[in-house]
């Protein structure tokens, strides 16, 4: 059988099972996975995305800790992969950032990125969302044990509401509070005349929308990671519907390669974005060139 | 006034509506927020840490190595070029000295010729001069012996005795017709 006979049947045989799920599952309705992390056994503060985060923070130091249990100047083994995922993301951030702000940043931005991906990718093993207690209408838990980390919009908020702190405090220590607030309202460039008093109203009107751009960052970058995420998982949960209990592997199955692409590619968008709020409020030349973003 | 106010509630009630449709809870958002910074804590003082200090020591350790191998290529340079100026300066001195060995040698042979030839020719000098003073002592004696004889042979065919002043004049006229 040639490879274009081998895609075509196989391609016949996809359509027809999926016109004879969509068949079966056109009786139902399918299912919508609750937007909100559920409080476990109304524990009032763990919620179960809380468990997927613990989950992955263990990991990455139980993998750093062997990585560094004996460390030495010649790296082997697994410090030699710790050291090539570490140095790759350092030099990733010190490109963007430069020498100075990696140098004090750099345990944030690592941090994020590491437990970002490993929460994202967690969320796609079996388990998560199929372990817990009660049982709804669909068949899914109505209390799962853990729930992907990002997929909690409360998770999300935190790591963005503490770059917003973080961003305040590296940015007065690099500007002072002088040069910070000139970073945001003073007039770039040298005007005399008229045209520095039209320059400073031109330039505390453009310091106030840049205030309101500063205020909706956190949101922004709260509700692109969580919206990937819970979507990438709806996505996979309806697959899972259209395929029923017997090929809901197979019509998933392509959307697991392109949620394992999403995953890595929010946590770069996460911290990259992160990286660069930072670099543009820390940078002392061409504040026009920032303004411009 | 009171539209606005009434829009203004409104607008804070579907916000509400909003955040609860997203699942936003500031219990679990404020335990997040704690969890979250204990996490990046926990995960700069174990797992960054160790690793990033590492990595800066050998860094640290790389620098310091391009830095002893610029200095140790720096000083083998030097150390070359010390090398060939003394060779240099070895050779010349070498040749100078070999000159001047040659010049000293040179100048010594000619020394000891010139005081073998002064000494040859004191020798011979002084030979001439013996040979002169034997000469002349000889003469002299020749002359003495030759006036005895003439004086005697005087006295004996005359038979008459010489006197002083006789045996002088005698001498004198012999002396002077064998010299003439």
């Amino acid at each position: 059988m040639t490879n274009k006979s081998f895609f075509s049947t196989l391609a016949i045989l996809g359509t027809s099972l999926g016109l004879a799920s969509l068949a079966g599952a056109a009786g139902g309705e399918a299912p919508v996975l609750p937007k909100t992390a559920i409080e476990l056994r109304d524990s009032g503060f763990i919620s179960n995305s809380t468990v997927s985060v613990w989950i992955a923070v263990a990991l990455i130091t139980l993998f750093c800790r062997i990585a560094a249990k004996k460390i030495t100047v010649v790296p082997a083994g697994v410090q030699n992969f710790a050291e090539f995922v570490i140095e790759s993301l350092y030099n990733f951030f010190g490109g963007i950032l430069g020498d100075h702000l990696v140098k004090k940043t750099f345990w944030f931005f690592g941090s994020t990125f590491l437990l970002i991906i490993l929460t994202n990718y967690l969320g796609l093993l079996p388990g998560v969302g199929t372990l817990g207690w009660g049982m709804d209408s669909h068949g899914h838990f109505a209390e799962p044990l853990m729930r992907g980390g990002n997929a909690d919009v409360n998770m999300t908020a935190a790591m963005a509401f503490t770059f917003a702190v973080l961003w305040f405090v590296w940015a007065i220590q690099e500007n002072g509070l002088k040069g910070f607030l000139a970073h945001i309202f003073a007039p770039k460039g040298k005007f005399n005349g008229l045209m520095a008093v039209l320059m400073i109203f031109i330039f505390g009107v453009v310091g106030v929308l840049e205030i309101v751009s500063i205020a909706i960052r956190p949101v922004a970058l709260s509700f692109r990671l969580f919206g990937n995420i819970y979507g990438g998982e709806q996505t996979l949960e309806v697959l899972m519907f259209i395929g029923g209990s017997w090929f809901g592997w197979l019509t998933s199955l392509p959307f697991y390669f392109m949620e394992l692409l999403v995953g890595g590619v929010q946590a770069l968008v996460f911290t990259l974005l992160c990286s660069v709020f930072l670099k543009l409020i820390c940078e002392h030349d061409d504040h026009d060139d920032e303004h411009a973003h | 006034m009171i539209t606005i106010l009434a829009a203004a509630g409104a607008d804070v009630a579907a916000d509400a509506n909003l955040l609860d449709t997203f699942g936003v809870n500031w219990k679990l958002f404020t335990f997040q927020l704690i969890n979250f910074a204990i996490v990046i804590f926990v995960l700069k003082k174990f797992a960054f840490g160790p690793i990033t200090a590492m990595l800066e020591q050998r860094k640290k350790r790389i620098a310091e190595g391009e830095e002893k191998l610029k200095r140790i290529e720096t000083q083998l340079a030097d150390s070359e070029e010390r090398t060939a100026a003394a060779l240099e300066k070895a050779n010349a001195d070498a040749q100078r000295l070999i000159e001047e060995a040659k010049e000293s040698a040179a100048a010594l042979s000619e020394e000891k010729t010139q005081e073998a030839i002064n000494k040859a020719q004191d020798i011979l000098a002084k030979a001439e001069a013996n040979a002169k003073a034997e000469r002349e002592q000889m003469v002299t004696e020749l002359k003495q012996d030759f006036g005895k004889l003439v004086a005697s042979t005087t006295a004996a065919v005359t038979g008459k005795v010489l006197t002083e002043e006789d045996n002088k004049r005698i001498n004198q006229e012999a002396l002077a017709s064998v010299e003439g």
